[in-house]
């Protein structure tokens, strides 16, 4: 068999749907499958009520996995801040996590946590770390020099200068940061299904919705109006806490 | 004016001595030191200038008293104390901290920026906001500014505010660091001379740092010249310093204008100006003819009943019987008793004439300036005695 | 918020589900094993191991190519004439956004499984990082460098070309890295368009047994770590001396 040969006959024989795909269709699905339709209305207005329990599941799967992120991440930034030695190792740190898809993580932890909800939230806690930190050690860089300097000859003790002007001005891009890592939480906890921590993913993968349209555009556009909805949120957010960046002269 | 409750307890002359001694700060193991030995008293209430080329150690100086630079050998005295038995914190609120870049803290509004070393010593609110008011009416803004944030301010306007904000706790000394440096060279001059202004009212013990000679002369009650290694090369007042430069690096460093920029010292009323024949319309012209005999100056001046300057008599003039309300030559550039001497010489020249009038503050005659004039004050003993504080000298 | 959480955690972390371990999914990895779940089916082993991997890198590797082709000239086009900037910084928001479950699933119920489609919805994924930081990297480039070669007589390809892109290196190499994250962890549950990746092991669970399923997820990650690296690396290959400081 030539290399090239070889290397094409995975992806020819990729085709074949492997064992224990698909799931067995529910009979309450079925009149609405039956049919064919992309969308069906009326089974969507009747069984609305089923997305209340995964969608409140997934808002709390997100607040905690990011909250939890975000203490951790601004710890590591309060640390790195005045020891420029730990940042290379924080950022390669923070950086694997986030390279490892999180589907996988939920696995990795699976001999150490099992499955069940603790272990959703700590793969989605850690694909945020990286995000917040770096935002936040960005935003704390790019405070003026000049603004430092004249705080510390003004008599601010180091702790001063970093909890009264540092931080304040580095917001935007905390808030940033924290935008970005939210909205790829709502998206990528809809993994969550795979871990055994409940979610909207339940209604597109779990027990017979694997092949059902309606419930997987329900879900997922339920989880795409979460990711927008907490992205306007932290923006409002961001303009209130920062009242100085309205307004500047040219 | 500023309310007299609170002025009472912003004590102007209570302003305080700097002294270094043998002050050193040398970086890591260089063998060079930034600052070497220096030596320098600096009197209370007064602006004393260090200036010299970039690197010469006269920003580190400046910081070795507020400890934003520590001392690694001698020490600074402030007020008789020295700095290495304070908490650098704590010292720092008591000096203020002017900087090119300002460094205002752009998420605050101006009042906040203001209040910062208040708040940070614990003041109550109300006197805070009392010392606010009186500081934003000292340094010329307007009230209102103050809910505005730094970003909303021109540059001009943001230097002023960084001026209040070290002003706001009456600190013992202000270090100032090319505090007008990065404004346009027109505000540069409106800013110097507020400053002057405001000096003038609260006598504050001032530690300028330039490298600006003109700006040195212009503010410096005192000042240092600086060579590299913060080694003084001359400390002296401008007008020493202009007369009597200490060695060739300093008469480089002043300038090969150093005559000229002593003019800039100088007032028209600091001179004895010379006395022109005066004549009046219709008085007989032989009456001027005599006076013209042994007169100062060669040319008679026309004055009105008000002894005003009106214009210059020419030979044609004086061949008529009487004085004609109408002279022959124009009046010419018309100076004024206060007048700073450098601008009256550029009027001078610039009018081609040999002589000008000077008016007093009514407009009356006080008496003629040429550059002869000037010249022979310059070279007199008398000139030298001359010397007036930044604060009062021409600006 | 569930305060029951940590101590929760910690008693998770002292107890070792019995059926999963490392050991046993190393071995899983190298030798095929009799499934133990699924009567007498052979699983495991390099080759299969191999083949499924090769299928992931494949399908991401298509899918990348066709992010690129299509995000990456828009980007640096509209970054080039600084339009379109709503658009530009909307569609990485938006992209983030989308749930690749749902995205997968979708396809496959609506429009059908395959190769092909799989590589369409990766492909789809992959555009948002690429376009928006081809476009934030192209703009973000010192402007005063474009003005000086656009006098000394550039023309706008070549400006885009010589100064613009290798100045923007990094950014666009950030969004490339973001897109090829986002790929290789979708193209995990391809098995759900009948596309079997290494997911296959992690999905599929009463095949591959526990031991499968973690022996996936770290072929995953390593896969992701190794994808990175390179990429790492033909970044800094790429990128211009003048430009190498390290930041944060």
């Amino acid at each position: 068999m030539t290399g090239a040969a070889a290397l094409a006959l995975p992806l020819a024989k990729a085709g074949e749907v492997g064992e224990g795909f698909f799931h067995e269709r529910s009979s309450e699905t079925l009149p609405c499958q039956a049919t064919d339709k992309l969308f069906c209305f009326d089974w969507a207005k009747e069984n609305i009520g089923r997305y209340g329990t995964p969608t409140v599941q997934h808002l709390e799967l997100v607040a905690i996995s990011v909250l939890l992120g975000f203490a951790i991440a601004f710890a590591f930034s309060l640390l790195a801040h005045r020891r420029p030695w730990l940042r290379p190792p924080l950022l390669a740190g923070t950086g694997i996590l986030y390279t490892i898809p999180s589907i996988a993580f939920f696995f990795l932890l699976l001999p150490i946590t099992g499955r069940g909800r603790e272990t959703a939230i700590i793969a989605l806690s850690a694909y945020t770390l990286q995000i917040i930190y770096r935002n936040t050690m960005i935003g704390l860089a790019n405070v003026p020099t000049a603004v430092k300097d004249a705080a510390r000859g003004m008599g601010l003790t180091e702790r001063q200068i970093l909890w009264k002007v540092e931080l304040p001005l580095a917001t935007p891009e905390i808030v940033a940061g924290l935008r970005i890592a939210t909205v790829s939480t709502v998206a990528i906890a809809t993994l969550a299904v795979f871990a055994g921590g409940g979610g909207l993913g339940t209604q597109i993968y779990g027990q017979g919705n694997i092949n059902f349209a309606t419930s997987i555009i329900i879900a997922g556009g339920i989880a795409i109006l979460m990711a927008l909805a907490f992205d306007a949120v932290l923006l409002i957010t961001q303009r209130l806490t920062t009242p100085w960046r309205r307004g500047a002269q040219a | 004016m500023p309310d007299p409750e609170v002025t009472d307890e912003v004590p102007s002359a209570d302003a305080s001595a700097v002294r270094y001694e043998n002050a050193t700060k040398r970086y890591g193991d260089s063998a060079e030191a930034a600052v070497e030995r220096l030596n320098l008293e600096i009197p209370a209430g007064e602006v004393c200038v260090l200036v010299g080329p970039s690197g010469c150690g006269k920003t580190t100086a400046m910081r070795l008293v507020n400890r934003t630079v520590e001392l690694t050998e001698g020490d600074v005295l402030l007020d008789g104390e020295s700095v290495r038995d304070r908490d650098p914190a704590r010292l720092r609120r008591e000096t203020g901290y002017v900087i090119q870049q300002i460094g205002l803290f752009p998420h605050r509004t101006v009042a906040e920026n203001i209040a910062t070393v208040p708040h940070l010593l614990g003041w109550k609110k109300e006197r805070i906001g009392a010392r606010t008011a009186e500081l934003l009416e000292l340094i010329g803004l307007d009230p209102e500014l103050g809910e505005r944030y730094p970003a909303q301010l021109s540059g001009g306007q943001q230097q002023r505010v960084g001026v209040a904000r070290a002003l706001a706790a009456d600190p013992l000394v202000m270090l100032m660091d090319e505090p007008f440096g990065a404004i346009d060279p027109i505000n540069r001059e409106r800013l110097q001379n507020e400053f002057l202004r405001l000096q003038a009212e609260i006598r504050k013990t001032v530690l300028f740092v330039t490298h600006d000679i003109d700006e040195a002369i212009k503010m410096g009650d005192r000042i240092a010249v600086m060579r590299k290694g913060g080694h003084v090369a001359q400390y002296a007042t401008p007008a020493e310093l202009l007369m009597a430069p200490a060695d060739e690096f300093v008469e480089d460093f002043v300038g090969a204008d150093r005559a000229l920029k002593r003019l800039a010292l100088m007032r028209v009323s600091d001179i004895d100006l010379w006395e022109a024949p005066l004549a009046h319309v219709g008085q007989a012209t032989a009456e001027v003819r005599a006076k013209l005999r042994g007169a100062e100056v060669p040319y008679p001046l026309l004055v009105d009943s008000e002894r005003r300057p009106l214009g210059w008599l020419s030979e044609r003039d004086l061949a008529a019987e009487t004085v004609a309300a109408r002279p022959d030559s124009p009046l010419g550039p018309l100076l004024d008793l206060d007048d700073v001497m450098r601008d009256a010489l550029a009027d001078l020249l610039q009018g081609e004439a040999q002589y000008a009038a000077v008016a007093d503050h009514r407009g009356r005659i006080a008496g003629v300036l040429s550059v002869e004039i000037i010249s022979e004050f310059l070279a007199s003993p008398q000139a030298k005695t001359e010397e007036h504080g930044a604060a009062e000298r021409p600006h | 918020m569930s305060l029951p959480l940590l101590p929760a955690l910690a008693g998770r972390l002292f107890t070792v589900p019995p059926s999963a371990s490392f050991g046993g999914a190393v071995e899983f990895i190298f030798t095929p094993q009799t499934s133990n779940v699924t009567g007498g089916k052979t699983v495991g082993g390099l080759s299969q191991v191999v083949e499924l991997t090769l299928t992931q890198l494949e399908v991401t590797v298509l899918a990348l190519a066709l992010s690129l082709a299509v995000a990456l000239p828009i980007g640096l086009y509209l970054g080039h004439r600084g339009k379109g900037e709503f658009l530009a910084i909307g569609i990485g928001n938006a992209g983030r956004a989308v749930p690749e479950l749902a995205l997968i699933a979708l396809m496959a119920t609506a429009i059908g499984v395959g190769v092909l489609n799989l590589t369409v919805a990766l492909a789809v994924l992959g555009v948002p990082p690429i376009l928006t930081n081809a476009y934030v990297g192209v703009r973000q480039v010192d402007r005063s460098s474009v003005d000086a070669a656009r006098g000394m007589g550039m023309s706008e390809l070549e400006i885009l070309r010589k100064v613009e892109v290798p100045l923007a290196i990094p950014t666009i190499f950030s969004g490339i890295r973001g897109a090829t994250i986002a790929i290789v962890a979708t193209a995990t549950i391809a098995p759900l368009a009948g596309v079997l990746t290494l997911g296959d092991f992690i999905i599929n669970q009463n095949v591959y047994g526990d031991d499968g399923v973690v022996a996936g997820a770290m072929l995953v990650a390593f896969l992701a770590l190794a994808l990175e690296f390179s990429l790492a690396g033909l970044q800094r290959l790429l990128t211009s001396k003048g430009l190498k400081v390290s930041t944060a």
